[in-house]
């Protein structure tokens, strides 16, 4: 139940990441927007003593923040990869000033109500997680909707010969994307920490943009991926904990070096969406 | 729906204006700092710089230093500055605030020292000095705050306290200084009970949250019942962890015995302020000499504070070894090991 509680967080962003991508948008911004969510799901939380509005605050502020990078992506065809960049140096940057405007420059241990666990550490969040998984993998791959979505990855110009918007389906990816991502965000805080620290994301968005490319942009093989790395990054803590006598570099680093050895072992054959990462309509005025 | 866009890019708009409103707060510091060199022509300003590892609202080491030089600016009406800098940045950021005419900047690490001592050679008229750290020029040093006393402290107290026999120690970073802290926290414990096991782990992070948390649990589940930290801003998550599982904390260098979690036994606190004004005195009076100058116990940078709340589950026989311990570390007669960096 731990592992799957620490390995939420990268999850939820790395499911939500697996439908953009597929319609054909990359959300580099996946860590901005967990830190963004974090800070307010901590605001609100406080303010309001339930962590329940805080959530609810997070997954809003995710999806205001896909809606910041779909004007710019979707209308404006801007490059994804520099949006999402830009929109991880403004919510860092953001929540950092805010935090200190409000919780004096040097800071605070803050403790924030935290979301309430039942049975072994399992809480309301970790279970709509695996809810989540089987209803993202069957709208993506049972219904219209997810056919449709899922082709805006690949070729959009046949989407919208079959009388499907590209763009609205885009931006529907984009919003489930940014709305787990707030989600997960809000669940680092409330759930896990029952703290706020100025980049207490500390990349989480990176690994779930990875997860999704270790997962095969399969909702089932990306919560196969996140629990997988979830596993090896609390076993790594166990055994610094038991004193193996390693340098805890090494032992922050074993993740990430499994997810190397599968990608080299399993990494042939991957089926990137065609079209992703490319502005559509492709040439500018079409 | 495409009556919906207009909607969607003014709410974009709204958001991306109210972050660049805000997120003009930051900036202060460096408008700050044109500011003041548009108003160098006035030498007399008395100009003080800081340059931290990590952000100073981190609620420990940074921010213990920010206080100090807000000390400064209070004692000895000194214009003050300060900004992030690490690897690269530190040489760059030295010769800046050097060529403003700031006469003294403190880098709160060790690992100001070499390029303090460097710098110093080309700004003469500027003193630089690092926290921790072990070479000098006439114009350069490091001050050397002794935290190991307070980290002794609390081994001893985990060693007197600990009903499983094994204790822990939290780090966020792997660096000299804190590595040096967990060796004394480790004497201290070895001392009060031979035989105990300390368990020592680290996230490499500084403000992961999440990690500390996971690390502090993990270390709790291997039979820990009292933990220290080094986590800075991710100590909540050590706290935290503690308060769910019923045991004990150490805060660590600033006094978080009035943490929420109500889990902090004793602080083994840093306390700058005093250090940083007589350092500032000096500079200011000319009388600056380059020096490593250690505080401790003796000068009353380090300190080691029960919890008044939780003091009265500590059995008397154990404050008072640890006290003796105190007056022997103050009297000069237990040396604190402590490493050189």
């Amino acid at each position: 139940m731990s592992v799957l509680r620490y390995a939420s967080v990268v999850g939820y962003a790395a499911l939500g990441e697996s439908v953009g991508q597929r319609s054909g948008v990359i959300n580099i911004g996946l860590e901005g927007t967990m830190i963004t969510s974090s800070y307010f799901a901590m605001i609100v939380a406080l303010s309001s003593g339930s962590p329940w509005l805080g959530i609810l605050a997070a997954i809003a502020v995710g999806v205001l923040c896909g809606f910041l990078q779909a004007f710019f992506i979707l209308r404006l065809r801007a490059d994804q990869v520099v949006v999402g960049t830009a929109l991880n140096l403004l919510g860092l940057g953001l929540t950092g000033t805010l935090y200190r405007a409000r919780f004096g420059t040097s800071g605070q241990l803050l403790s924030v109500p935290r979301l309430p666990t039942f049975g072994p550490g399992l809480d309301a969040v970790l279970l709509l997680w695996l809810v989540l998984v089987g209803i993202v993998t069957w709208a993506l791959f049972k219904t219209n909707w997810g056919l449709a979505l899922r082709a805006a990855g690949e070729y959009p110009e046949a989407v919208e010969a079959s009388g499907f918007r590209p763009l609205m389906l885009r931006l529907q990816g984009l919003s489930v994307s940014s709305a787990l991502s707030g989600l997960a965000g809000g669940y680092l805080a409330l759930g896990i920490a029952g703290a706020f620290a100025e980049n207490m994301t500390a990349g989480r968005g990176f690994v779930a943009l990875a997860m999704v490319t270790f997962g095969r942009w399969h909702p089932i093989g990306v919560f196969a991926a996140s629990v997988l790395i979830g596993y090896a990054d609390s076993l790594q803590f166990e055994l610094q904990a038991r004193q193996v006598a390693l340098p805890p570099q090494f032992f922050v680093s074993l993740p990430y070096l499994l997810a190397l050895v599968v990608l080299i072992v399993a990494g042939r054959g991957t089926r990137v969406p065609a079209a992703l990462g490319e502005p559509y309509p492709r040439e500018p005025g079409a | 729906m495409s009556d919906m866009r207009p909607v969607l890019a003014t709410l974009a708009a709204a958001l991306v204006f109210a972050a660049g409103c805000t997120g003009g707060a930051p900036t202060a510091d460096n408008n700050a700092a044109q500011k003041e060199s548009e108003l160098s022509a006035n030498k007399a300003a008395f100009k003080v710089a800081l340059l931290t590892p990590g952000p100073v609202s981190d609620a420990g080491w940074s921010a213990m230093a920010y206080r100090g030089l807000q000390a400064i600016q209070k004692e000895c009406g000194a214009e003050v500055n300060n900004q992030e800098a690490k690897d690269a940045q530190i040489r760059d950021a030295m010769r800046s605030y050097a060529q403003k005419g700031y006469k003294l900047i403190i880098g709160h690490g060790f690992e100001y020292n070499a390029p303090g001592v460097e710098v110093a050679k080309d700004f003469p008229n500027t003193v630089f000095v690092s926290s921790s750290g072990g070479a000098t020029a006439p114009n350069a040093g490091a001050f050397r705050f002794k935290l190991e006393q307070g980290f002794y402290l609390a081994g001893m107290t985990a060693g007197l306290m600990t009903k499983t026999g094994k204790v822990a120690m939290i780090g966020g970073p792997d660096v000299p200084s804190i590595r040096s802290t967990f060796k004394a926290f480790r004497a201290g414990a070895m001392a009060a009970r031979p035989g105990i096991q300390v368990i020592e782990t680290f996230t490499l992070k500084d403000s992961d949250v999440a990690a500390a948390n996971q690390s502090a649990m993990k270390a709790i589940e291997e039979g820990a019942d009292l933990l220290i930290h080094q986590a800075n801003a991710a100590a909540q998550g050590v706290f935290n962890a503690c308060k769910d599982k019923h045991v004990l904390a150490f805060g660590a260098n600033m006094d978080q015995n009035d943490n929420d979690s109500g889990a902090v036994l004793a602080s083994a606190v840093i306390v700058a302020e005093p250090a940083f004004v007589a350092l500032a005195k000096k500079v200011r009076d000319g009388q600056y000499k380059g020096e490593i100058e250690s505080v401790g116990m003796e000068t009353g940078a380090i300190d080691y504070i029960w919890n008044p709340a939780l003091k009265a589950q500590v059995p008397q026989a154990v404050m008072d070894k640890v006290e003796a311990a105190k007056r022997d570390i103050l009297s000069g007669k237990l040396a604190v090991p402590m490493d050189k960096f």
